[in-house]
């Protein structure tokens, strides 16, 4: 499999691409999308090859996600751009009420092949309306699955993956990985949902992390090498559902666990971690479960507050040294 | 600050006890080491010093069953405080036992500040604290180590815990089963007890306590600690297993292994376990296991520690069939060739120390079973049969079995029935 070095803007595009070749009911709503292809530059290209399948929408979340719906029951497959994740709650009763229950409520008559898309996270100094991480809400919510991928090369399995999905799907990408690069294959290539990874093997600790929190552990990795401590990286990718068999492999294997995300830790997908942890693999843990999140507060506009808020490296170091009593 | 008085460990079963009375009375004051209460195991019972000098706070009644550890009342610093501990708890208006109070020195013994007032005694009045340093006696120990001391059978008590506030962590587990010696295989094991070298004794040598020698430590320690054992004996006559020998190795085909008396009494014993089912059973948490299958384990010791392979359902097998197994377990366990399967999942073993002229001993139950059989040497002796004294090949049958599981005259009875099959082999027909 010949690999190129792409960003993760890019390696989106690409499978939006392939996809939209392969499935000509596939396509995409959302606010300004033609005439920058998003703003993040994720669907380059698609509006000059598939002009008549991405749509700029009015400044009205509740119709994006309300019209996502309605053309999924219909046998469509929509890709609806939420922008910033922020604004999903002018959606919420279009996903939670209306996409998450109408499978089940039709008795199964329907299918719901819906992929919400919504960049989020902080560290862009975009103040506290554009800077959360609100995957923790849909985790929450039965029908929904979730994914939050960190690398390019998921990226680019797992939104085709989650396109391919008969069930609304729920597509976080941190807004600050839109730029990092990495390998990505050039094929077409499916990462299913559900499937964590290891992503660095390990031995004194399980880092349980996703999205942007898995390259605040790699490089906390780094300085824990300098401790003698040997963190192994679960990228889990998937939170709904999740992969608890790699999760409570890692942790059979190092006796110690942290969740790392960026959102903040009062109940976030870490304390879903710690729940499941404590409850399936008790006798396995030598410490109890540490959790690195953003503090409980609305993320600040001033850098230096925003920076003190969000997780950092130094966060994850501190918790593997309380976790290894080192 | 109010010192606590709680239930001291005092031996290493203890986990409950009894608290007997109250020597001084609730509000009164006690000096430091001054007797104040009695407590009462079913081993012993025990005077309770102060910890400290003060005004006593008394918040369990006597009479009542109290756990180890369990908070049972406060030495206040000064009246105020103890009013204040008065207002928060239970406080058991004790009249101290004056007849069996001992010669204590009490300061100045003043009657109770207030008039005893009747309150109803509260069960568990114990303040929920995070820490409480009478509280020494709870293992504070990391789920994963403590799974780990139960696998390498380590007893965490004794391991210091490096982790945040003495918690015993997989490390601490890990390094105690590294530093080996006796540490790891017992740690109760009370070193002081362990003589040092001295001008009078040095040591020639050191064994590592490890690999088979550390699987019969555990073993054999819990046999002895968790079992109820004891032993009965019987002897048998052993003309019928010694013509029963004759007749079958006479008739011995080319190739044919001959028939023992091992195989003999294996026979016997399976035959006797299919009648006495709960002589083929093991304890297992709430109940007692009784196996379908008859895998009789036999002792044989190549010099290089005790192993006991099994001829798995012997009740099943002829004279012959066991014969030959035996002699096939016996010739690879000398080279050590036996597969670990062979050495598992017995249900009774049989051990006869007969060739080293050894006429009775009592063996050591193979843990987990409840019984097993030891045979000594098959020996002429003077034995009156009608009415003279003939000379007649004997041997003794020893049984241990655990008491807990098998009644004494059910083990008896056991024992009586494998002495006539043995005596007599038509009964197995």
């Amino acid at each position: 499999m010949s690999e190129r070095i792409l960003s993760s803007s890019a390696a989106l595009a690409e499978a939006l691409q392939e996809e939209m070749r392969r499935d000509e009911t596939i396509f995409i709503l959302g606010e300004d999308l033609v005439s920058h292809a998003g703003i993040f530059g994720q669907f380059k290209g698609i509006p000059e090859q598939f002009p008549e399948r991405i749509i700029d929408t009015p400044i009205s979340e509740t119709c994006i996600a309300g019209c996502g719906v309605g053309a999924a029951l219909t046998g469509m497959r929509p890709f609806v751009d939420f922008h910033f994740s922020d604004f999903i709650t002018c959606g919420m009763d279009e996903i939670c009420n209306q996409a998450a229950k109408v499978r089940y409520m039709s008795g199964g008559q329907v299918k719901l092949p819906l992929v919400v898309w919504c960049p989020d996270g902080g560290g862009l100094r975009a103040a506290a309306q554009h800077s959360q991480s609100l995957e923790a809400w849909f985790v929450h919510m039965p029908g929904l699955k979730v994914v939050m991928p960190s690398e390019p090369r998921d990226v680019k399995g797992l939104i085709k993956a989650a396109i391919r999905d008969d069930n609304p799907v729920m597509f976080f990408q941190h807004k600050k990985l839109f730029a990092k690069e990495g390998p990505v294959p050039e094929d077409d290539y499916i990462i299913a949902l559900g499937q964590a990874a290891v992503k660095r093997q390990g031995s004194d600790v399980s880092l349980l992390c996703y999205g942007s929190g898995y390259y605040l552990c790699l490089e906390a990795v780094e300085v824990l090498k300098q401790k003698q401590i040997d963190a192994e990286v679960v990228d889990l990718r998937t939170l709904k559902p999740l992969d608890m068999d790699t999760v409570a492999a890692s942790i059979r294997k190092t006796h110690r666990a942290v969740t790392v995300h960026e959102a903040c830790v009062t109940g976030g997908f870490g304390a879903e971690l710690a729940a499941r942890i404590q409850d399936e693999l008790f006798d396995e843990l030598d410490a109890p479960v540490k959790r690195v999140g953003a503090k409980n507060v609305p993320i600040p506009f001033s850098p230096t507050l925003e920076d003190f808020v969000l997780p950092s490296v130094d966060d994850v170091v501190e918790a593997v040294r309380s976790v290894t009593y080192r | 600050m109010a010192q606590e008085i709680r239930i001291p460990k005092l031996g290493l079963t203890m986990t409950e006890a009894t608290l007997v009375n109250w020597l001084v009375g609730a509000g009164q004051p006690v000096a430091r080491e001054q007797i104040i209460c009695v407590i009462e195991t079913d081993k012993v019972s025990m005077e309770m010093p102060a910890p400290e000098a003060g005004v006593l706070c008394p918040i369990v009644e006597a009479g009542r069953r109290v756990e180890v550890g369990e908070l049972i009342g406060y030495v206040a610093a000064d009246q105020a405080e103890f009013e204040t501990l008065r207002a928060q708890h239970a406080v058991v208006e004790t009249q101290p036992a004056e007849a069996e109070a001992k010669p204590i020195s009490e300061p100045e013994r003043t009657p109770a500040a207030e008039k005893p007032r009747q309150r109803p005694p509260t069960p568990t009045p114990t303040p929920t604290q995070a820490k409480t340093p009478g509280d020494g006696q709870r293992i504070v120990a990391s789920p994963a180590a403590r799974k780990l001391g139960r696998e390498l059978g380590i007893e965490l008590k004794g391991i210091a815990g490096s982790g945040p506030d003495g918690r015993i962590v997989l490390a601490d587990v890990q390094k105690a089963a590294q530093d080996g010696g006796q540490a790891r295989v017992d740690a109760q094991y009370d070193f002081g007890l362990v003589a040092q070298e001295n001008e009078m004794l040095s040591v020639a040598e050191e064994i590592p306590i490890r690999g088979i020698r550390k699987i019969i430590f555990k073993n054999m320690k819990l046999s002895i600690s968790s079992q109820a054992q004891l032993t009965v004996h019987t002897e048998a006559s052993a003309e019928a297993m010694r013509a029963t020998r004759a007749l079958f190795n006479a008739r011995l085909q080319e190739g044919q292994p001959k028939v023992s008396y091992n195989a003999i009494i294996i026979k016997a014993v399976a035959h006797c376990l299919r009648a006495y089912p709960v002589l083929n059973a093991v304890v297992a948490g709430r109940h007692i296991r009784i196996w379908r299958q008859i895998h009789i384990g036999v002792a044989m010791d190549f010099g290089q520690g005790l192993i006991v392979p099994k001829v798995r359902n012997a009740d099943t097998k002829s004279l012959p069939t066991i014969s030959g197994e035996l002699d096939d377990l016996a010739a690879r366990g000398a080279k050590k060739k036996l597969l670990p399967d062979e050495l598992q999942a017995g249900t009774f073993t049989v051990t006869n120390l007969g060739s080293w002229d050894i006429d009775e001993f009592t063996p050591i139950c193979n843990f987990p079973e409840s019984a097993i059989l030891g045979v000594g040497r098959i020996v002429e002796k003077p034995w009156v049969r009608n009415g003279a004294v003939v000379a007649e090949p004997r041997v003794t049958l020893s049984l241990t079995f655990d008491h807990r599981v098998i009644d004494g005259a059910l083990a008896a009875e056991f024992l009586k029935n494998l002495k006539d099959r043995l005596e007599d082999p038509r009964l197995m027909l």
